[in-house]
């Protein structure tokens, strides 16, 4: 009979996905793997990953990526927190409206964020236009092709994978224990620092870590708005698949950054609060 | 009760409004790339500045019959509707089997089908690019189609599983008791009621496709960018100020699906629960 639990010929169900998955994403998957320990004329090679490990700017381009990737996460987490926080004080009603200023970006193309980018931040952009109104400022900063264009615009992308997170781990907490807190004679900042806080640690941990995780693999932002300094893994990918079509290198890379990611989702998905990030999948 | 409330109720403290001071600054600064981008559309080609200071749609009708940009706009719908296509006619039925199956290797199953989400997207594309390299299918449409499905597949799968879990199996086991087959069981009993997930997480993959641009970047070939990829190469080399037009459009088009979708998804989540 039909239970609960369902049945076993809902395995056909699945099948045609499967098959799909292994042939367009399995397959490409090993191939990469393979094509990292294979030379151009088709032999066993570790060339790639001794080349990666010798080579000065292989080496400086993994510490630029775990650099950038890490105070990309704590800019975003800065910035983040007082929106989660703000968010859950609001009424149910309001919060919805205001939750629309975090979803439509999270919902824009994120070339339509750099192209603004480049507009604002320019030479002769808005910000410094804005800066050079103000007296004994003749040059203001420069913030494209730089570290600081990189930084805004991965905060920017990266803010709403931020307030999701932390929103709802401010929203399982009771209120009453707040209000208890604050019946017993306790300010507002001790609050915070006793209790709100620390129930929001699992939010800020699932969150840093995902934004983490994503900005390890990020091409687009550092491509449009870093310079040559600013070259993370993706665009070392990009570079040695497309320009010197070093395709043993390029895997290489890929491998790195892949199980990089997987060891990181691996403790992601270890942490209470991490699971619900990862998707309701498991 | 009340009184104590009352007297200890929300007060406006000096942390309390910087909180909120900094709250605002973060609204404004996620908001701020679309605002900036809706009124310098309508400029004219002269000027790349923010705010402009003429009004004319003459970027519009530059994006509309100059520089190929139309190509682009309907390839990616043309790539968009297809992997969209692709992605529901697969996953839909792969929650399906997902959540009403009991079988040997479910879980195995489950981390498969969800597994492009936890893989870097750059190696993803890199994959494909060597794939479909090899096969001399790079830069198809067919290619792009194949590989958005892969990228949508996985977020249209979890969307329709959470959708499932708000069907009650009861009525399933109803039409069972009834005689139906279990093709007949998924057609006409569990699809219709999954309609609202189903169309919630086919806008959302429409969009997520249409707005992809890694994959894209890779498997295109120079007669077939889409228009993230062409968009990507005119920030790169040139800042086109039909950027503006098109960075417009690409906001509306997000705003509208975002509105709908999230409607779906709220009607998918309210009913059917008896």
């Amino acid at each position: 009979m039909h239970d609960a639990r369902g049945t076993r010929q809902a395995i056909n169900f699945v099948l045609p996905a499967l098959v799909f998955m292994a042939i367009a994403f399995l397959y490409p998957l090993a191939g990469v793997l393979g094509q990292s320990v294979t030379a151009a004329d088709g032999a066993l090679t570790f060339a790639g990953f001794v080349k990666l490990g010798s080579s000065r700017l292989s080496r400086l381009v993994l510490l630029n990526t775990l650099e950038i990737s890490f105070m990309a996460t704590l800019f975003t987490l800065v910035l983040a927190y007082p929106i989660a926080y703000h968010l859950a004080k609001q009424p149910p009603r309001r919060r919805t409206l205001l939750l629309i200023l975090v979803l439509l970006p999270f919902w824009t193309s994120i070339l339509v964020k750099s192209f603004a980018f480049t507009v604002v931040l320019g030479e002769k952009g808005t910000v410094n236009s804005i800066i050079t109104l103000l007296p004994g400022i003749e040059h203001g900063p420069t913030m494209l092709f730089n570290r600081t264009g990189v930084m805004i615009g991965l905060t920017h992308y990266f803010i709403p994978f931020m307030v999701f997170p932390i929103l709802s781990s401010l929203l399982a907490q009771s209120p009453d224990l707040a209000k208890a807190a604050q019946i017993m004679g306790s300010g507002s900042l001790r609050i915070f620092a006793r209790i709100t806080l620390p129930l929001s640690m699992p939010g800020v941990m699932a969150g840093s870590l995902l934004t983490f995780i994503l900005s390890l693999g990020f091409f687009i932002t550092p491509a449009l708005l870093g310079g040559p300094k600013d070259l993370m893994l993706a665009n070392l990918v990009d570079f040695y698949t497309r320009e010197t079509l070093n395709w043993t290198l390029a895997s290489a890379i890929s491998v790195v950054l892949l199980v990089l990611s997987l060891l990181l989702i691996f403790l992601l998905s270890r942490i209470p609060g991490g699971r619900t990030v990862l998707g309701e999948a498991n | 009760m009340a009184a104590i409330e009352r007297a200890v109720g929300p007060e406006r403290t000096a942390s309390s409004i910087f909180v909120s001071a900094m709250a605002w600054l973060g609204y404004f600064f996620l908001i701020m790339p679309s605002l900036i981008v809706l009124p310098m559309s309508f400029g004219n080609k002269f000027e790349m500045m923010f705010p402009p200071t003429s009004f004319s749609t003459y970027l519009f009708e530059q994006f509309l019959f100059e520089e190929n940009w139309m190509d682009a706009t309907v390839l990616s719908f043309r790539v968009a509707i297809g992997s969209t296509l692709l992605a529901l006619s697969l996953g839909v039925p792969a929650a399906y089997g997902l959540v009403r199956g009991n079988y040997w290797g479910k879980k195995l199953v489950a981390m498969i089908l969800i597994s492009p989400i936890l893989v870097p997207v750059i190696v993803i594309a890199l994959g494909l690019y060597l794939y479909f390299t090899s096969v001399g299918l790079r830069g198809s449409e067919f290619a792009l189609i194949v590989g958005h499905a892969v990228y949508t597949g996985p977020f249209v799968i979890v969307t329709c599983m959470a959708g499932m879990r708000h069907i009650d199996v009861n009525l399933e086991v109803a039409a069972r008791i009834m005689g139906a087959g279990a093709l007949q069981i998924f057609w006409k009993v569990t699809l219709p009621l999954l309609r609202p997930a189903m169309l919630a997480s086919g806008l959302f993959a429409f969009l997520m496709s249409f707005d992809e641009i890694v994959i894209s970047y890779f498997l295109s070939a120079i007669g077939s960018m889409t228009l993230p990829v062409k968009m990507f190469s005119s920030i790169q080399w040139e800042i086109s100020p039909v950027l503006a037009a098109v960075s417009t459009l690409l906001t509306l088009l997000s705003l509208v699906i975002c509105l709908i979708g999230a409607s779906f998804q709220k009607k998918s989540q309210d009913s059917y629960r008896p």
